[in-house]
């Protein structure tokens, strides 16, 4: 039945109501109302009666708290007689792994790096957080990867017309610099096709000040073992302790060198930058000149053979020294260039500043004001982004289970009232 | 009974106690308004044990500012009341009227002239539609107050009131066109 306004009733109906009341509650009414009153009083005896049987039976249930099965009336029981603890499980289990999956995507998302070790990392190499959280997390996926330039760079490489235009890249693949977090490596490999490649690398370590030799000694192994060339070092102990080297690697060994470097045992990687450059141009502009000088003296030697007079030879004699100095600088010049093609400068920087912090033992206490000061922010953000989520999720959810009940049940309280007015 | 005040239950009780009270207090008056609705002993007998324990598993979520108790377990007897006549529905079930074997041994001791009455008021009854015999059933029967028959049927109090006295109305004709 709908529900209308609270008109007030008819005086007429009202004085009724009361007589009926009155009746029921055996008092006198007026005697107007006397067939209304007869009419109330045999409804009342029309009242069905309760079985003793069936009495004691309930009485018995409710005494015994109704244990055991439900209702007798099985066929009775609604189809939807859940209790709400029933379907909270579920929905309290929904909401847990929601929560669960937030608190993940919070801790290992953008910003969300662990502990205070790489943040501070982090803040050693401000330019290059972002990009080095979504990074794998082994730096083993160094591995078989090679120090290479930009896929621009390559293309402007491989593509390049062959007079000298060849496009020197770079690609910075900095490390939030945990001891296990690096960043995906540039992988980027240019294909020679034949054509001349220089190469290069820089790599920024981090490393324990106490350390720094035993890392500079890795690196002097390392170097060895590549057949590399250290062509510059400089190691310093105590203090805050750095080292820098500059290594002639030879090309074909370039990305086993820089996989190396990567995973020395006390250093981890800050930031690697990989950079090519095409020489193939300025390669055959060099050896066209050289093969034009070469063809100039061959020249010079034939006219000197045919050459009478003393004139004659002592003007082709000072040509042919010429065009000889200018062979041996074009062939020193090719042999330059060869040199670098066939052995890649990296350039390796040691900084004990940029070392992790190291996440406990080492030497010296973990624990310091600050430190638990910016922890424990850390947890309360950490926390707040969880709650955040989760509402996220939740609340839409929410609304839309309470809109689902709502139309169920004014459904249900539909088909009921239908119910009552088809039987 | 009937004319059975509300359970007077001191603040503090249990809610076991409370609910105890008012099944002493309401089990005849629910059993009663339940036959009248299905027309079917058995079935009532069902639906109001059945009421009874969802007003038991519910007793805790009672809450006495959205009405009176006894209010509220009629809205609980007659949900389930109203679920029973659905299930006949679909199970498309004969449906007859009961013989109330109470009403037939009190019709032999009546005089004539109250028996032809009594007759008169029950084919009156029975000609009501489903929602004005729940009316008759909720106040004569069950002996709701007018406040909680409209409680109980979801409608203002003088909404409820007006459709009583038309009710009534009803079955005065009916009757004096039986007389």
């Amino acid at each position: 039945m709908r529900r209308t306004d609270d008109m007030p009733l008819d005086p007429e109906i009202a004085a009724q109501l009361d007589a009926i009341d009155a009746t029921l509650a055996g008092e006198p009414v007026d005697p107007q109302y006397a067939e209304l009153a007869e009419l109330a009083l045999l409804l009342r005896d029309e009242r069905p009666a309760v079985d003793p049987d069936f009495a004691s039976s309930m009485d018995r249930r409710v005494a015994q708290r109704f244990a055991g099965a439900p209702a007798s009336d099985s066929a009775a029981t609604p189809r939807f007689s859940l209790p709400w603890r029933e379907w909270m499980r579920p929905v309290a289990g929904i909401a847990a792994g929601l929560a669960v999956v937030a608190a993940v995507v919070v801790a290992v998302g953008p910003g969300g790096g662990g502990s205070s070790a790489s943040s501070s990392s982090a803040a050693s190499a401000p330019a290059t957080t972002s990009a080095s959280s979504a990074a794998p997390p082994q730096r083993r996926a160094l591995s078989g990867s090679s120090g290479s330039a930009t896929p621009g760079s390559a293309a402007s490489g491989s593509a390049g017309s062959g007079s000298g235009s060849g496009s020197a890249g770079s690609s910075s693949a900095p490390s939030s610099a945990g001891a296990l977090a690096f960043p995906s490596p540039p992988n980027a490999t240019p294909t020679p096709n034949g054509r001349k490649i220089v190469q290069s690398a820089q790599l920024a370590l981090g490393a324990p000040a106490n350390r720094i030799e035993t890392v500079a000694q890795e690196v002097f192994d390392v170097a060895g073992r590549e057949h590399a060339v250290v062509n510059n070092s400089n190691v310093t102990a105590g203090g805050g302790g750095s080292a820098q080297f500059q290594l002639s690697v030879p090309s074909s060994a370039l990305a086993a060198t820089m996989s190396a470097l990567s995973q020395l045992h006390y250093a981890n990687v800050v930031s690697r930058t990989d950079g090519t450059q095409d020489v193939n141009g300025q390669y055959l502009s060099d050896v066209r000149k050289l093969n034009d000088a070469r063809a100039l003296r061959t020249s010079l030697l034939k006219q000197l053979a045919k050459a009478t007079t003393q004139e004659q030879i002592d003007s082709l004699n000072a040509r042919i020294r010429d065009a000889e100095a200018s062979i041996r600088s074009d062939e020193s010049t090719l042999n330059g260039l060869n040199h670098k093609v066939d052995f890649s400068q990296v350039e390796v920087n040691i900084d004990s500043a940029a070392a992790p912090v190291p996440s406990h033992g080492s030497g010296h206490s973990g624990f310091t004001l600050g430190r638990a000061a910016h922890d424990a922010g850390r947890v309360l953000t950490v926390g707040a982004g969880v709650a955040l989520i989760t509402l996220a999720v939740l609340v839409p959810l929410a609304l839309i289970a309470a809109l689902a009940w709502w139309i169920w049940s004014a459904v249900r309280r539909r088909r009921r009232e239908q119910a009552l007015d088809l039987a | 009974m009937m004319e059975m005040p509300a359970p007077a239950v001191a603040e503090g009780t249990s809610s076991w106690e409370r609910f105890e009270a008012l099944y002493r207090a309401s089990r005849d008056d629910v059993f009663a308004y339940v036959t009248t609705l299905l027309r079917d002993r058995a079935a009532a007998e069902d639906v109001t044990a059945l009421a009874f324990e969802r007003a038991y598993r519910r007793r805790r979520t009672f809450d006495r500012r959205r009405g009176e108790e006894r209010a509220w377990l009629f809205g609980i007897a007659r949900n389930a009341a109203l679920d029973e006549l659905r299930r006949r529905r679909r199970l498309a079930t004969l449906v007859t009227d009961p013989s109330d074997p109470g009403a037939e041994e009190g019709l032999v001791s009546d005089p004539e002239d109250v028996s032809l009455r009594r007759t008169a008021v029950r084919d009156a009854v029975a000609s009501l539609s489903a929602r004005e015999r729940e009316l008759v059933a909720l106040k004569f029967h069950a002996g709701l107050a007018n406040s909680e028959l409209a409680r109980v049927l979801g409608v203002s109090e003088s909404n409820a009131g007006t459709m009583l006295h038309r009710t009534m109305q009803k079955l005065r004709k009916a009757c004096d066109a039986t007389d």
